[in-house]
């Protein structure tokens, strides 16, 4: 039975999740010692364009498929077989950027766990 | 008195006197086809606590911070220095089948220090994450 039907879940999570302390940061006046002090350690670090960059992130893999298949193979040359699978990466990602005195002139935020795996898979992507 | 169908003594009974031995069978197929299966990483090895304890900023050097860390999984080269970083990982993996179905977790969290050192190899900043004791054994 295992040969003709299986459906598979399987779920994986890298790193942890960023804390909402970094809605107090402020651009212009929040230091790199306070954001390190608030957050930790960084997951990634980076010299960008002069600037000092700061990535503090959590990575959540969603994975799913049903395999279908009739094995013929040893009495009849030709089988039968469906496969249909899924996988999806999603980041919730704090991007904070500093100035060569240490101080922050950019905060980005992405929240990609917001994003409900079935709904995300089966949307039309939006060029 | 209401009595419910289930219990009713009339061709149901006899329906699920029947359907028991193969619901039986399949409930033993299903249950000996399963697995179960546990993955941790072996080379995992938490931070010293006393020595982080030790890191003085404006004093520590490039030198100190190795003598007591040894080699950093990473160096970046920034604007006014570089950045030394410490990662330690530990991950643990989940796995369950039964029969047709099977269910996988993976989890993946670190120890991490970043040292930041100015021109002159003089620790100016540092941040410390202790998360890897939280991974854990899940299912989805």
């Amino acid at each position: 039975m295992t040969g003709c039907i299986s459906y598979r879940v399987i779920k994986a999570v890298e790193g942890r999740s960023v804390p909402n302390t970094y809605e107090e940061f402020r651009v212009g006046t929040t230091t790199l010692q306070k954001a390190l002090q608030t957050l930790g350690a960084p997951d990634q670090v980076a010299e960008l364009e002069g600037k000092d960059v700061l990535i503090y992130q959590q990575s959540l893999l969603a994975n799913s498929g049903l395999s279908f298949g009739i094995p013929l193979t040893d009495i009849w040359g030709p089988g039968f077989s469906f496969s249909a699978y899924g996988e999806l990466v999603r980041y919730d990602l704090v991007f904070l950027s500093f100035t060569p005195d240490g101080i922050l002139s950019e905060i980005v935020i992405e929240k990609g766990s917001r994003y409900p795996y079935l709904k995300t898979m089966f949307s039309e992507v939006k060029e | 008195m209401y009595e419910s169908s289930c219990f009713h003594r009339g061709k149901g009974d006899i329906t699920l006197k029947r359907l028991r031995e193969p619901l039986c069978i399949l409930l033993l197929v299903f249950f000996l086809q399963s697995c179960a299966g546990w993955v941790k990483n072996t080379d995992y090895h938490p931070f010293d606590a006393a020595k982080l304890d030790k890191l003085t900023v404006g004093k520590s050097t490039v030198v100190q911070v190795t003598e007591m860390l040894g080699a950093p999984s990473t160096i970046v080269k920034l604007s006014n220095g570089n950045a030394y970083i410490y990662r330690r990982s530990l991950s643990k993996g989940t796995g369950l089948w039964l029969l047709i179905v099977s269910f996988g977790n993976y989890e993946k969290r670190y120890d991490q220090v970043v040292i930041f050192f100015d021109k002159k190899n003089i620790m100016t900043h540092y941040g410390v994450t202790l998360d890897a004791h939280k991974a854990a054994y899940e299912l989805p």
